[in-house]
């Protein structure tokens, strides 16, 4: 796998489909994904993880508050220590600084440790290009740089390439035979030929994870032990590192340091955590004192301290948690899920700091599951981040065609749903009995074939309303029901089992008839004026007298509780606030007493959509009504995406249909005969899957497992 | 108890712990493995305090000399006073301000288990660059 970033939409489909085939890649994410999150969870359960998190956010939030106090305070305190630090505007200015330190001591052989920082500045091919040797010593760095390639992840940088492909390199490195199987002897090799280096270097490069304000010191953390030898042996020391890494006081590190190395590695702690207080006593320099520079660099950072969303991003620590939990990354790597820096943070970064035609095809590859932002050691929405840079590229450039389409089409609610009414129309040539699209060859699907599409429904939900029970004779309460465009249009099965659900329940329900699409589409597309515009629509809509919305897909949920306050500020909190999805509406607000179930004898898998229990945090809720109406048989990854992400399985199918086959194979293997999910989103891929696949798997929403499930004629 | 989970946490991460009444027997200690693995590959030091949460063993490493005590050899020494065991790493705030106040200069290390590496397919590898062995000797009483 080379690391070329992709210079077209073309081009980057062509990478990933080489990653896709890329079998050994293939095999050692799916393990790295699995196993990272059980030794992260066991980690962070000896540790209050939000309360870290939310306090790392805090201190970061106000580092990039005070930045310029921050500096002028680091710089002072490093300084009366015998250091020398320097301010680089730009990339290069923070080369030629570092060049400039060699050349003024007469620098010809660097050794390096691990920084990221370097990476983003082109460092090693510019001190290259000045005539000095620089020698990667971390050992996954050292394999890349052997190879001329980039890290593909930030903590492992060698996590795409195998013992086999390591060996081969050592080979040409070494000129002698290396032993292809063992790892343990490989990195003997590593030991053995870096050892020397560390002792001719003249000059010791290396990041800083934290530049602690207070005292001046750079905090390291490592694990192999060459970062102190670069920082030791060597008369010169540089240490390369964002401003973002300024942290106010000693604690303000340490509370961090319970989290980068959970978050990176699943350790408690890395082997070595260093402390360096200034210039220190060094036998090598001419003056008996290390020659200590510390270079700081903006590169855009100032100007992202001061932005209202994007200053998140100092919150970031490099742990590269966003990319080890990424269903993205688990299928294609890093070299294609980032240009520097990689995983979620690094389509962001690339965005910022790097080119910006590269982070225009880069920042499509979001599925936006919330993955990332569920473990960030800063808590960094990353999707929101990722869906602003796409809405800015929208209004910068021009929205494509789907986009403006769809804007156009949804802006004015009686002009999208005659539109959909028309599709239902010329699709009737096409449409199969059993909801599916099958009158069509599936060669016209091309990548998309992976599942079978759904049909629009010979009637909609909205149409049929007039002629549902919707107030029992003593209502218990009154609720409004947000259809949502799919259940209205594709799925109105999943409304009216809910309709059954409520009317056993002694629920009335009222439909306003003027509710349209909640918008979250155009959100995703960045046609954020549009998405605003419907916002409102809906809030008018439900102005009406209930005391909950409900809805059966838990996109709209998410969007209409969260995404609508985010867009709209006060003016949506009265309407979000009475917002609920259906599973905690019936498990939290319906007594057993009020709904009676009887456990049917059947085995229920479920699959957590991303929007219910990452973003609405709802996860215990349709398991417990699961195991009340069936035998619930949990199954792997239950909280893994199904692949679909709304737009994602158009624009990247070749991704999506892995995603949803790793799925259906963890559903299958479970022995579950019926798979139940909150989403119909999910519902489109998973039961457009087993459909395609020929599974003997029922896919229902989880209104209709109750439906099925009610205990009528027990009173 | 932060004795014992300090043994537990530095185990896991395959420290060796050896526990002395007194200075005669870290002496031994040491001893015995200068003679097993020769006295030229062991390095020791002894650490200011411990961390019983991550089984960290905190040295103070502004000399160059001792810095390289507990990097070049392959068996790395480290004799930790059980009474200077503290029990979170943010307990160490107060020793590491103190140890910069002024314009004190300081290197401080924080050692966790033999230097490790999973860059070769996540495989688990003791011993890349630093030592391969570190032996933590518990002073008790």
């Amino acid at each position: 796998m080379s690391h070329t970033p992709p210079a077209s939409n073309r081009e980057y489909h062509r990478q990933i489909a080489d990653s896709l085939a890329d079998s050994f890649l293939r095999r050692t994410l799916d393990k790295f994904a699995v196993e990272y999150r059980a030794s992260r969870d066991k980690v962070f359960s000896e540790v209050a993880e939000r309360e870290l998190i939310g306090r790392i956010a805090e201190v970061k939030d106000s580092a990039a508050k005070h930045i310029e106090d921050l500096y002028a305070r680091f710089k002072q305190e490093a300084e009366r220590r015998g250091a020398v630090v320097h301010r680089a505007a730009d990339a290069a200015e923070a080369c030629a600084i570092i060049a400039q330190i060699a050349a003024e001591n007469g620098v010809k052989r660097v050794v390096k440790s691990k920084s990221m920082t370097a990476e983003e500045v082109g460092l090693n091919a510019h001190l290259k290009k000045n005539g000095i040797d620089i020698c990667e010593t971390d050992l996954g760095e050292w394999i890349v740089q052997l190879r001329g390639e980039g890290p593909s992840h930030m903590v492992l940088p060698a996590i795409h390439l195998s013992r086999d492909q390591v060996a081969d390199e050592f080979e040409k490195a070494t000129g002698e035979k290396q032993d292809h199987e063992d790892v343990q002897r490989l990195v003997k090799v590593a030991r053995r030929e870096l050892k020397p280096k560390f002792h001719e270097a003249d000059m010791g490069l290396s990041g800083a994870n934290f530049c602690i304000a207070e005292t001046g010191t750079l905090a390291i953390v490592t694990n192999e032990g060459n970062g102190r030898l670069v920082n030791t042996l060597p008369r010169v020391h540089v240490a390369l590192a964002g401003l973002d890494k300024l942290v106010p006081t000693i604690d303000d590190a340490l509370t961090a340091l319970q989290v980068l190395p959970r978050n990176a590695t699943s350790q408690r702690i890395t082997a070595y955590t260093t402390f360096i207080g200034g210039a220190g006593p060094c036998a090598k320099s001419p003056t008996g004192r290390k020659i200590l520079h510390i270079v700081l660099l903006d590169n855009g950072r100032t100007k992202l301290a001061a932005d209202p969303l994007f200053s998140q991003v100092f919150r970031c620590v490099r742990c590269g948690a966003c990319a080890n939990v990424c269903p993205v990354f688990r299928m294609v790597g890093g070299h294609r899920m980032g240009h520097i820096y990689v995983g979620a943070i690094g389509l962001v970064l690339t965005y910022l700091f790097h080119d910006r035609k590269i982070a225009k095809t880069l920042c499509q590859n979001c599925i936006g599951c919330g993955s990332c932002k569920a473990v960030c050691s800063g808590g960094i929405d990353l999707p929101a981040l990722i869906g602003e840079i796409r809405a800015r590229f929208s209004r910068e450039d021009g929205a494509p065609l789907p986009a403006r389409l769809a804007s156009v089409a949804m802006k004015n609610r009686t002009v999208f749903h005659t539109l959909l009414k028309f599709m239902r129309f010329s699709q009737r040539p096409v449409a199969g009995t059993d909801g599916f699209v099958r009158h069509l060859p599936m060669a016209l699907f091309g990548k998309h074939g992976f599942k079978s599409l759904p049909a629009l429904a010979p009637k909609s939900f909205r149409e049929q309303w007039p002629t549902l029970e919707r107030r029992p004779a003593q209502p218990k309460m009154k609720i409004a029901l947000f259809a949502g465009c799919a259940q209205d249009f594709v799925y109105p099965q999943h409304l009216k089992a809910a309709m059954k659900v409520f009317a056993a329940a002694g629920v009335e329900v009222v439909f306003p008839m003027t509710q349209t699409c909640c918008g979250l589409p155009l959100s995703m597309l960045g046609e954020t004026a549009t998405a605003k515009e419907v916002a409102r629509q809906n809030i008018a809509a439900f102005a009406g007298d209930c005391e909950c919305i409900v809805t059966l897909c838990a996109s709209c949920a998410s969007h209409l509780k969260h995404g609508y306050v985010r867009l709209l500020g006060a003016e949506a909190e009265a309407f979000a606030a009475k917002v609920i999805d259906f599973s905690s509406f019936v498990h939290d607000k319906l007594g057993r007493d009020v709904l009676r179930l009887q456990p049917r004898p059947e085995k229920v898998a479920y699959h957590a959509s991303c929007h219910l229990c990452r973003e609405l945090g709802v996860k215990e809720a349709p398991r417990e009504l699961i195991r009340r109406a069936a035998e619930y048989v949990p199954s792997k990854e239950e909280e893994s995406c199904c692949g679909f992400g709304g737009t994602f399985s158009a624009k990247f199918p070749e991704i999506s249909a892995e995603l949803m086959r790793k799925k259906l194979e963890n559903v299958t293997a479970s022995g579950a005969t019926r798979l139940v999910l909150d989403c119909p989103g999910c519902a489109m891929q998973l039961a457009g899957g087993a459909d395609r696949q020929k599974l003997n798997l029922r896919v229902t929403h989880i209104a209709e497992l109750l439906a099925d499930a009610l205990a009528i004629g027990l009173e | 108890m932060d004795t014992e989970k300090f043994i537990e946490r530095a185990q896991a991460v395959a420290a060796r712990v050896s526990r002395a009444a007194d200075e005669e027997a870290v002496a031994h200690l040491i001893a015995e493995d200068q003679t097993r693995f020769g006295a030229e590959n062991v390095g020791v030091v002894r650490a200011a305090c411990g961390i019983a949460e991550t089984g960290t063993c905190v040295v103070i490493t502004d000399d160059e000399e001792t810095r390289l005590k507990t990097m070049l050899p392959e068996v790395s020494v480290i004799v930790l006073r059980a009474d200077d065991i503290v029990p979170n790493l943010a307990d160490t705030a107060a020793f590491l301000r103190e140890r910069q106040s002024g314009d004190r200069i300081s290197y401080t290390s924080f050692i966790t288990g033999p230097s490790r590496t999973a860059d070769i397919e996540r495989v688990s590898a003791i011993g890349v660059h630093g030592p391969l062995d570190l032996h933590i000797i518990l002073l008790e009483g």
